[in-house]
């Protein structure tokens, strides 16, 4: 993909048989586009997408290759010279340009840990298991920058071998899953080039709030039941959030 | 700018809290050279610079463990303190808070408007006090009312009126924070107001250590001045004791350091 411009967020929207992903992310477009009227912002597709709020909507290069498989693709799909992606089930509840600042003196950063809905970080590790036992770096990929480099081709390149060669790649792992995960994946990844090159320290970069039960805590998986929410600004049984929050809660629409 | 000490005191049928302050007292000038006024509704109290008398208010009650009873709690007028204390800044402890030294001394010359502690541990390490530093089934971070120090100003005001409002609101609060504890806990109103009044964030200045505290079912007893043993049972049933020495810390059971001050007052 030609670059545009140098820098934008690019939001993968491949829907899923359950999850309407395009719609996710016009709302997290939405979203930067509150704190950011300027900001470059692109959608990763298969279907069609006209929403205005896109700047480019741009179809998967590769065509669809089915769930996480398709996320190395977003290397070569970047219209933009510095790229920060962001998994499309979030909503930004703060400025979020800063972060060009933080990142912009490396090659890819992939955010460290999680945090609560009252800006603490998760202590639960329900769902980080694999990352624990196989000693593998804290890594989300709901936010990944990069700029083109051959540190972030690198980078790709190993995601895309570890999903293409899972079968050979998983016996690496204690207690492997069956399907890999993109968090994973980029574990592994990040383990493979080491860690520090494509990750920040702890705390000193942005992460995400992570809606999950078991973190938050909550009582039942759909935490929009349970707690009190409200937008503009975006406030979780009363605490006002900043950065990412990752609502987890595929049908949570609250704009419409 | 005057500076003193300020101790809510409400005795119950087993608690004698004023005893409790006014040995407190005699620590706290004795460390921090500051005067110490009482709150209370009791009329023959000695041993105080201030004394202001104030009607009990509010009908809580609560278990306590050293005493395996369920006992009246009138906490209900902490949120008072701002508009009582005699101080342009105002050092709020709790009774059962010990001054063993001179470090709070820090916190009155800290250039904060209002400070409180965040975290507090066992003194022994034995407990893990992660379920005490939260509250409510969504773990709402939990700041303690054991410590607070304020300024005469707008926004240590606000915060106190925040705490009235949850009070005089406790019901709603309480569910709104899935707090399961019907009783009224000004630790929790406390908590909920700094979130308010600053601007509905977590990001605001503590005291910048751990409250250390010693739990009802360890056994605590004076060894000197500023000396107190602990005993407990470690995690393996071994009995143990450490001793805390020119260290603040606060007696979580009422009972053993009530014995303390009939022994020594």
């Amino acid at each position: 993909m030609p670059v545009t411009h140098e820098r934008g967020y690019l939001i993968p929207a491949v829907d899923s048989d359950s999850v309407d992903y395009a719609r996710c992310a016009v709302q997290l477009a939405r979203s930067i586009r509150h704190w950011h009227p300027d900001a470059n912002i692109t959608a990763l597709t298969v279907k069609p997408c006209h929403d205005p709020v896109f700047n480019h909507v741009i179809p998967l290069p590769h065509g669809d290759l089915g769930g996480y498989r398709n996320d190395w693709q977003v290397f070569h799909a970047s219209p933009y010279r510095q790229t920060i992606k962001l998994e499309a089930d979030m909503i930004a509840a703060g400025p979020v340009d800063y972060w060009w600042t933080l990142f912009e003196r490396r090659d890819v950063v992939v955010s460290l840990g999680a945090r609560d809905f009252y800006d603490q970080p998760a202590e639960s590790r329900y769902y980080r298991k694999i990352f624990d036992q196989n000693d593998l770096p804290d890594v989300y990929n709901a936010i990944t920058y990069w700029r083109l480099s051959a540190t972030a081709k690198e980078f790709f390149g190993l995601v895309k071998s570890i999903f293409e060669h899972w079968a050979e790649y998983k016996t690496l792992l204690k207690f492997p899953e069956d399907l890999p995960s993109t968090d994973v994946v980029y574990a592994m990844a990040a383990k493979i080039m080491g860690p520090e090159s494509v990750t920040l320290p702890q705390g000193i970069g942005p992460n995400i709030v992570h809606m999950k039960r078991h973190i938050i805590p909550t009582q039942s998986h759909d935490w929009t039941q349970e707690l009190v929410w409200e937008m503009d600004p975006f406030r979780i049984n009363t605490v006002a959030q900043w950065g990412l929050v990752h609502y987890h809660i595929k049908g949570y629409c609250p704009d419409e | 700018m005057t500076q003193g000490a300020l101790i809510f005191a409400f005795d119950n049928d087993h608690i004698d809290y004023v005893s409790m302050a006014a040995w407190s007292a005699e620590n706290i000038r004795r460390h921090l050279g500051i005067p110490v006024a009482v709150i209370t509704d009791r009329e023959d109290v000695s041993g105080f610079d201030h004394v202001i008398h104030c009607e009990k208010n509010g009908d809580n009650h609560r278990w306590f463990g050293d005493f395996e009873t369920q006992m009246p709690w009138h906490n209900h007028a902490r949120s008072d303190a701002y508009r009582l204390s005699p101080w342009d800044q105002t050092l709020l402890l709790d009774a059962d808070y010990v001054v063993a030294s001179d470090q709070l001394r820090c916190v009155l010359d800290s250039p904060q408007e209002f400070l409180a502690h965040r975290w507090a541990t066992d003194a022994t390490g034995k407990n893990d006090f992660s379920g005490l530093n939260y509250f409510g089934d969504n773990r709402m971070p939990m700041w303690w009312a054991t410590v607070v120090m304020f300024h005469k100003c707008q926004h240590a005001e606000l915060i106190f009126d925040t705490m009235a409002m949850v009070r005089d609101h406790w019901t709603h609060y309480r569910h709104l924070y899935k707090n399961p504890n019907v009783s009224y806990r000004n630790d929790h109103a406390l908590s909920i107001a700094l979130g308010v009044v600053n601007g509905h964030t977590l990001d605001y200045a503590g005291i910048p250590w751990s409250l250390a505290s010693v739990v009802p079912e360890h056994r605590l007893t004076r060894v000197d001045v500023d000396r107190y043993r602990v005993d407990f049972v470690n995690q393996e049933n071994q009995a143990r004791w450490i001793e805390i020495r020119d260290q603040d810390f606060h007696a979580m059971g009422k009972k053993h350091l009530g014995e303390i001050v009939a022994s020594y007052t």
